[in-house]
């Protein structure tokens, strides 16, 4: 998140390498605050040398094994591990089919060398307002696993990010994995701007699915704002189905009622007339599709 | 600190490291490699590029910590028996190299990209290299080098478009 970083060296700290979660939850609660849990260090590795960080010890979870699970099951749904690369979660197109919205997020992020180490819970974990992979997990109804010293618990990804580098995880606590439910005839699509820039100036995630009776469409806006935000009129637009009419709908009203800020990226003018636009272009692929 | 024993382009290398070294750092000033550049440290133009047990990684947003046990590979280690890799004549064939910081990422890349692709289009090529940067903007040249020894390779020969010599 810098720009133009004068650093390019590393605080002190002390490297620890646990095999397995306990081990990770023991160093926890040894060092609680003083403790950063790295993934594929890709953030945590900037965040050091810019010193919005310097935790006296970083505890690297790559290869604790129960963090490695990657599972998809049509009855359970999907489970990323905490230590499951974005890489890993690309290969052979496996998201595709139930969430592309998630598949399409993420594989335009950095280039193929950083999707390698960067891992899906590390991403979700910095909750750097521009980042795209939290409006498409929010869109597809996704919970984020956490352990620490009283047992698990289970948090709605949308609860889970409170505010910019803010996120709901005790100091001795961690994210174990991002679960995502199997929705029937679920209809998913991602589109963001970036205008060049290395992050979004405004995503959207949508997820339309008609299992049953009850036909449900989640639609969010990424990097606009703090967090994510979901726009109920949009949603109530789109619902019965996409059309020319309920597109230009659906872009009206998210231009109208989807509150941006202006930022060090772009003005909340400028963004406003960018959700007009991706929105208008990620329904249209979605009609089509 | 600590002992950390890293197998550098095949040869077994042991040095005490500090746990906040970098991996670039450490193949830069502790080995002596000095084809690994340092330039933008934080993960954007990619001419700190190595191989890891590997695959490719940017070594600025690496630890030399994490690389103990593993397998490194730079492009010193591309070359066998001091004759040059097919890439590397093209690149040489195609002046790819301007001032040549760049050069010794981009060689290791493309490499790699024709090993595992022998017959890239021009969508792999960019993906693939897509977190390389050339300041002095040789991307024509390489992708004429990497065309040419595509065009020489007997892999076989996806159905598709694979880049086409200019």
């Amino acid at each position: 998140m810098s720009f133009g970083s004068p650093y390019t060296t590393l605080p002190d700290f002390e490297y620890h390498k646990p095999a397995s979660l306990e081990e990770v939850l023991q160093l926890l609660k040894k060092y609680g605050d003083e403790a950063k849990l790295m993934g594929g260090g890709v953030g945590l590795i900037a965040f050091m040398k810019e010193r919005l960080m310097s935790p006296g010890h970083v505890i690297d979870v790559k290869e604790v094994r129960e963090l490695k699970v990657l599972e998809n099951s049509p009855g359970k749904g999907l489970t990323v591990g905490a230590a499951v690369t974005l890489s890993e979660l690309l290969e052979g197109g496996v998201l595709r089919k139930d969430f592309a919205v998630l598949h399409e997020a993420i594989a335009r992020v950095a280039d193929p060398m950083i999707r390698r180490r960067a891992t899906l819970v590390g991403n979700l974990c910095e909750a750097i307002p521009w980042v795209d992979s939290p409006p498409a997990l929010i869109a597809l109804d996704a919970t984020v696993a956490i352990a620490g010293p009283d047992g698990r618990r289970s948090v709605p990804v949308s609860d889970f990010i409170r505010g910019p580098v803010d996120i709901d995880l005790g100091p001795t606590e961690m994210v174990t994995a991002v679960d995502v439910p199997h929705a029937k005839g679920s209809h998913s699509a991602f589109e963001k701007f970036t205008g060049g820039s290395e992050f979004s100036l405004a995503s959207v995630a949508v997820s339309i699915s008609n299992g049953g009776k009850n036909r449900r469409a989640r639609v969010v806006y990424g990097s606009v704002n703090s967090t994510p935000v979901r726009s109920a009129e949009v949603e109530e637009a789109i619902k019965d189905g996409i059309t020319p009419g309920s597109i230009r709908k659906a872009a009206e009203l998210s231009s109208e009622k989807v509150e941006c800020v202006d930022d060090v990226l772009a003005t909340a003018a400028y963004r406003r007339h960018l959700l007009k636009v991706i929105t208008t272009k990620v329904l249209r692929r979605m009609m089509s599709q | 600190m600590r002992e950390i024993s890293v197998t550098v382009n095949g040869r077994a290398r042991k040095r005490i490291i500090k746990d906040n070294e970098l991996l670039l750092d450490f193949l830069r000033d502790k080995l002596e490699v000095r084809s690994v550049k340092a330039a933008c440290w934080r993960g954007e133009c990619g001419l700190c590029t190595v191989m890891l047990d590997g695959h490719l990684v940017k070594s600025c947003l690496v630890l030399a910590v994490e690389a103990d046990g593993r397998e490194v590979r730079t492009v010193e280690g591309i070359t066998s028996d001091g004759e040059l890799a097919p890439i590397q004549k093209a690149f040489v064939a195609h002046g790819a190299a301007q001032c040549g910081f760049c050069t010794p990422a981009w060689v290791l890349a493309t490499h790699e990209l024709l090993r595992t692709n022998p017959h890239p289009s021009d969508a792999d090529l960019v993906e693939a290299t897509s977190g390389l940067i050339c300041r002095c903007g040789t991307y024509n040249q390489i992708r004429e080098a990497v065309a040419e020894v595509s065009a020489a390779s007997k892999a076989h020969r996806h159905p598709r478009d694979t880049l086409a010599r200019a």
